[in-house]
């Protein structure tokens, strides 16, 4: 087993990346506030995915199942995102 | 041609494996339960925002964001490290599963580290849950999450301790499995709190 | 880790010479459900506990709170302090079943029928208290008042662990199930799990009196009754259906001493 050549790393090197791009790069006041908080919440669902995936192994799990646990990143982040944009404004 | 469906298999180059849940199944009930659980206290924060939005601001701007960040590299790197570990018990690589395993033990312990440091620093600045709101969400979020960490990071510390024994195996792994998806679930949360917590600016 | 293998066939000493009496055991079964009940429509609803009334009250908020309830109080408190008792009924129904996993006379049975009837007491004692609050409202001070208020939540609440050890109890011994269908479902097992961590959160509560885990918060209310409130049907379910099956594997043994 190359540690290298393992899907699993795939995955980790581009979670650490996406990290490293929310953390450092969209959060900056580079961006807008809804572009940066849209963006940084569409990231994080998609490294939950990619974590129940791959990490967890539901790519290869009864359909069911995997479909239960991929809608919860798409609801978490539409809800945290709605109540985003319903909160008012600081300016 | 495979006369069974997708949704029952998993055909792969050189095999067709049925879909299985790793471990045992009773475990992603609770892995499933503690998800929604934490969907609600998501929810509840971003109500509890709603209505008081500035001082949530004001109140994230004293998070260390650059520490937050580092711990999300420390446990996405955690729970590479315990994948590994499975896909090597799966692969009867017995001998390389213990340091996949400490690997993800001394990375939990690393975010227990540097979470203490953190409060450390906002005790040191006179902030306790009970300064505002937002501070309450703060601790109590972060630190259910913490409790999570060390209950995981325990786990994994006993099932390192059982690997040098040899005591697991491609036959034997449904112990590992379980703590190992347990360990992914503490993982996803963070990259959800992390944005919720420090990184969400306001409009 | 010793597991007890409980085969259909396999003699039970405590069945013989003596008759089960399955019809009871099922109508104990079903107090369990019957509790709920009670506590969720008398103390939830009519007592306006869902949610809470809140900690941060103060004492003129909370006699005033008790004088615009008093008569609902006083009928749904009462009754729910008697029907209360159907908590350590259900109890005894879960320790036979359990016996059958564990074996006659186990640790894990006692444990859980002892936690199952001391959980009683604190719910029995809180709603006399709130009870008392509510028929004396008119004689007590604000302060007093916000004190046996806050002495019911305390004592209901941070009693968690006697329930706490009853559910470890039943889950454990239902894990070890040998059957090929268990007795008891994967899912009550694990949520019962679920159910027992999430009480730990509410010993914030004496700390907090506003936020998640104030004793009406999402965590320490909503999250901490609410994954009892889902265990004790879903459990009832499994149990009152299990009286049948034990019924049906003791006939198959000819162990029926009618």
């Amino acid at each position: 087993m190359s540690v290298l050549r393992e899907r699993v790393t795939m995955v980790w090197l581009g979670l650490m990346v996406l990290t490293c791009v929310t953390t450092w790069g969209l959060s900056k006041d580079l961006f807008i506030p809804a572009v940066g908080v849209v963006g940084i919440f569409s990231i994080a669902a998609i490294k939950v995915s990619y974590v129940m995936l791959d990490f967890m192994e539901l790519r290869y799990a009864p359909i069911p199942v995997r479909s239960a646990f991929q809608a919860w990143p798409v609801i978490v982040a539409a809800m945290i995102l709605g109540f985003w944009f319903a909160t008012p404004s600081l300016t | 041609m495979s006369t069974i469906s997708d949704t029952e298999v998993v055909t792969t180059d050189d095999r067709v494996t049925p879909r299985r849940l790793p471990g045992v199944d009773g475990v992603w009930v609770a892995i499933g339960a503690d998800s929604v659980i934490f969907a609600i206290l998501f929810a509840s924060f971003m109500q509890a925002r709603l209505h008081n939005p500035a001082v949530f601001e004001a109140s994230r701007h004293t998070l260390n964001m650059n520490l937050g960040g580092i711990d999300t590299l420390v446990l996405l790197t955690s729970s590479w490290s315990v994948a590994l570990a499975i896909q090597a018990l799966k692969r009867d690589l017995i001998d390389r599963v213990p340091r996949y395993l400490l690997g993800g033990a001394l990375t939990g312990l690393m975010f227990m580290v540097s979470k203490s440091i953190e409060y450390f620093e906002k005790f040191a600045q006179g902030i306790r849950p009970a300064t505002n709101d937002f501070y309450m969400w703060y601790f109590t979020l972060t630190g259910i999450h913490l409790l999570h960490v060390v209950f995981g990071t325990s786990l994994l510390s006993y099932l390192w301790v059982r690997s040098r024994r040899r005591t697991y195996h491609s036959l034997q792994r449904v112990v590992p499995e379980c703590v190992a998806s347990y360990w992914h679930l503490v993982d996803l949360l963070w990259i959800v709190i992390f944005p919720l917590l420090y990184l969400q600016k306001a409009a | 880790m010793a597991i007890h293998a409980e085969s259909a066939t396999a003699a039970a000493p405590d069945l013989s010479p003596y008759r089960t009496d399955y019809t009871s055991w099922k109508i104990l079964a079903w107090t369990g459900p019957v509790f709920l009940f009670a506590v969720f429509v008398l103390w939830g609803i009519v007592a306006h506990n869902m949610p809470p009334f809140p900690p941060s009250a103060t004492p003129e908020q909370v006699k005033a709170h008790f004088h615009d309830f008093r008569l609902p109080l006083l009928i749904a408190l009462s009754i729910c302090v008697t029907m209360t008792a159907f908590y350590m009924s259900f109890s005894v129904a879960v320790a036979r079943v359990m016996e059958r996993v564990e074996g006659p006379n186990g640790l894990l049975s006692k444990l859980e029928m002892m936690g199952g009837t001391i959980t009683c007491a604190p719910v029995m004692v809180t709603l006399a208290i709130w009870l008392t609050a509510a028929h004396e409202v008119d004689n007590l001070t604000p302060g007093i008042m916000h004190m046996l208020y806050w002495m019911g939540w305390l004592l209901f609440d941070l009693a968690y662990f006697v329930t706490s050890l009853q559910i470890a109890a039943i889950s454990i011994v239902f894990m070890r199930d040998r059957r090929e269908k268990k007795l008891v479902g994967q899912f009550v097992i694990w949520w019962g799990w679920v159910t027992f961590a999430s009480f730990f959160a509410v010993s914030a509560i004496p700390f907090v009196t506003t936020g998640p885990l104030a004793f009406n918060g999402v965590i320490s209310f909503w999250i901490a009754f609410f994954t009892w409130f889902i265990w004790i049907p879903s459990l009832s379910y499994y149990i009152i259906r299990a009286v049948d099956r034990i019924k049906a594997e003791d006939e198959a043994a000819g162990r029926v001493n009618d």
